[in-house]
């Protein structure tokens, strides 16, 4: 696995955990009490924080394809809690301030991040000839 | 299937699904361990019957005539049998403000009358900037004002909960007013309680800029609030913009309720708040009714919102 690699895996993790930590924050201070939104920022986070830490350390790729998902969820339901509401419950422009712009840039950043990583991982593998260098030089990931 | 390009063999299989293991078993242990600092882990504990339990209801408008509901002195009775039907009796119901939609003395014996049906020891309200069209409130305090200080806001104790009913519809400018007074009547009243006491303010303007250009804030509310600082659990519930909305602002969170008239659009809809006509079988979907419980040991009030439906 080339270096390039390694520090984008190691963006999406940073990424996918500051998205958990905002919402475990928020989660603490009062939206644990907003009924289904409180339940839904429990998982979002539990779920970002374990993702991060398995991506840390390598993980399949299928982990970066949970954290695009999970973070791009977040997203729709962010645009949804701004726009027609979500369970009920809406919010106003970027409150709870600064919490709304980090989950946001957070969350941007790391479906970018997965589809760079994504679509770099398909073009090693559908190039016989980087395949084969990364073959090479001991960098081909298995899984 | 064995052909297939991207099978996968045996060993495949068990190290993709010790990652999958591994990434529920994370999850689960960090939600447990969010949970644990958020102390729902000792809300747990004391689950059982809430110390508290009351009910909202908001801006009925009675007397209101427009398209966007043809008949609100229906969908209050409906509230008000949503209301009986909860499953218990509510210590108490609040109305937070808009109960007539003119203010004229017919419409205040209207609604005064509906509110009776209500099977609660005790109905609180505030006024709306509908309830004081033209005398600065004296038609409410005069029909709901008995007990209440100044220009009709007070305070109790219940089951170790203070509440405060404030008023922020007189001498409206843009946005909600309380004026020194009041603001005078709120430090006074806080000072001598416990800092650990829970504490639930009700107003019909919100005391949080909710949308100022509409009108959605009270201009003087910051210092109100500053009294209630020290406090480690303030719930603040209010109606006038016939919506749902929540937001929470270090120890204070605030709850704004839906209407039993007519829906308003959502902040920024539009020029102005009108009210908004919706198809008949969805109309009750946007109107509705707000249930709170305190449970004892917890700092934070549970809201359950009840459509009409």
């Amino acid at each position: 696995m080339n270096f390039a690699k390694i520090i984008t895996r190691i963006g999406i993790a940073v990424t996918l955990a500051a998205s958990g930590i905002s919402h475990a924050y928020l989660y603490i201070h009062g939206y644990q009490h907003i009924p289904t939104i409180g339940t839904a920022f429990l998982v979002q986070a539990s779920v970002s924080l374990a993702l991060a830490a398995l991506i840390l350390v390598g993980g399949p790729a299928w982990l970066q394809w949970a954290a695009a998902m999970l973070a791009g969820g977040s997203l729709v339901a962010f645009g949804l809690s701004r726009t027609v509401g979500l369970f009920g419950f809406s919010e106003h422009g970027w409150q709870p301030s600064p919490h709304a712009v980090l989950s946001l840039v957070a969350e941007l950043l790391t479906v970018g991040l997965c589809a760079v990583y994504l679509v770099e991982g398909r073009r090693v593998r559908s190039s016989p000839q980087i395949a084969m260098s990364e073959l090479s030089t001991g960098n081909a990931s298995v899984g | 299937m064995t052909d297939a390009p991207h099978t996968m063999n045996r060993r495949q299989l068990i190290r993709h699904s010790a990652w999958f293991g591994a990434a529920v078993g994370l999850a689960v242990v960090g939600g447990e361990v969010i949970s644990h600092v958020a102390g729902t882990a000792d809300a747990a504990r004391v689950q059982g019957r809430p110390t508290l339990r009351f009910a909202q209801v908001s801006d009925s408008h009675i007397g209101f005539t427009g398209k966007a509901n043809s008949n609100v002195a229906s969908s209050f009775s409906e509230a008000i049998d949503r209301i009986n039907n909860l499953g218990y009796t509510p210590d108490f119901v609040i109305h937070t403000g808009d109960l007539t939609h003119l203010a004229t003395p017919d419409q205040f014996d209207q609604v005064k009358q509906l509110m009776t049906g209500l099977r609660t020891p005790h109905v609180f309200t505030v006024p709306g900037e509908h309830d004081s069209v033209d005398d600065a409130g004296q038609k409410y305090r005069s029909v709901f004002g008995a007990g209440t200080r100044g220009d009709g806001w007070y305070s109790f104790d219940i089951a170790g909960v203070h509440v405060i009913a404030l008023v922020n519809t007189l001498n409206l400018k843009k946005l909600g007013h309380l004026g020194a007074d009041q603001l005078d009547f709120v430090a006074k009243d806080v000072a001598a309680l416990p800092s650990d006491t829970p504490i639930i303010v009700f107003s019909h303007i919100p005391l949080f800029a909710m949308y100022p250009d509409w009108g959605w804030g009270t201009d003087d509310a910051a210092q109100a609030l500053s009294y209630l600082r020290r406090f480690s659990s303030v719930t603040c519930l209010n109606g006038h913009v016939h919506q749902v909305f929540s937001k929470t602002e270090g120890n204070v969170t605030f709850y704004s309720g839906t209407t039993t008239a007519y829906p308003l659009p959502h902040p920024g809809d539009g020029p102005a708040p009108k009210p908004v006509t919706l198809p008949a079988a969805q109309l009750h979907d946007a109107l509705g009714i707000r249930e709170v419980s305190y449970t004892k040991g917890q700092n934070a009030l549970a809201l359950k919102e009840r459509t009409l439906q």
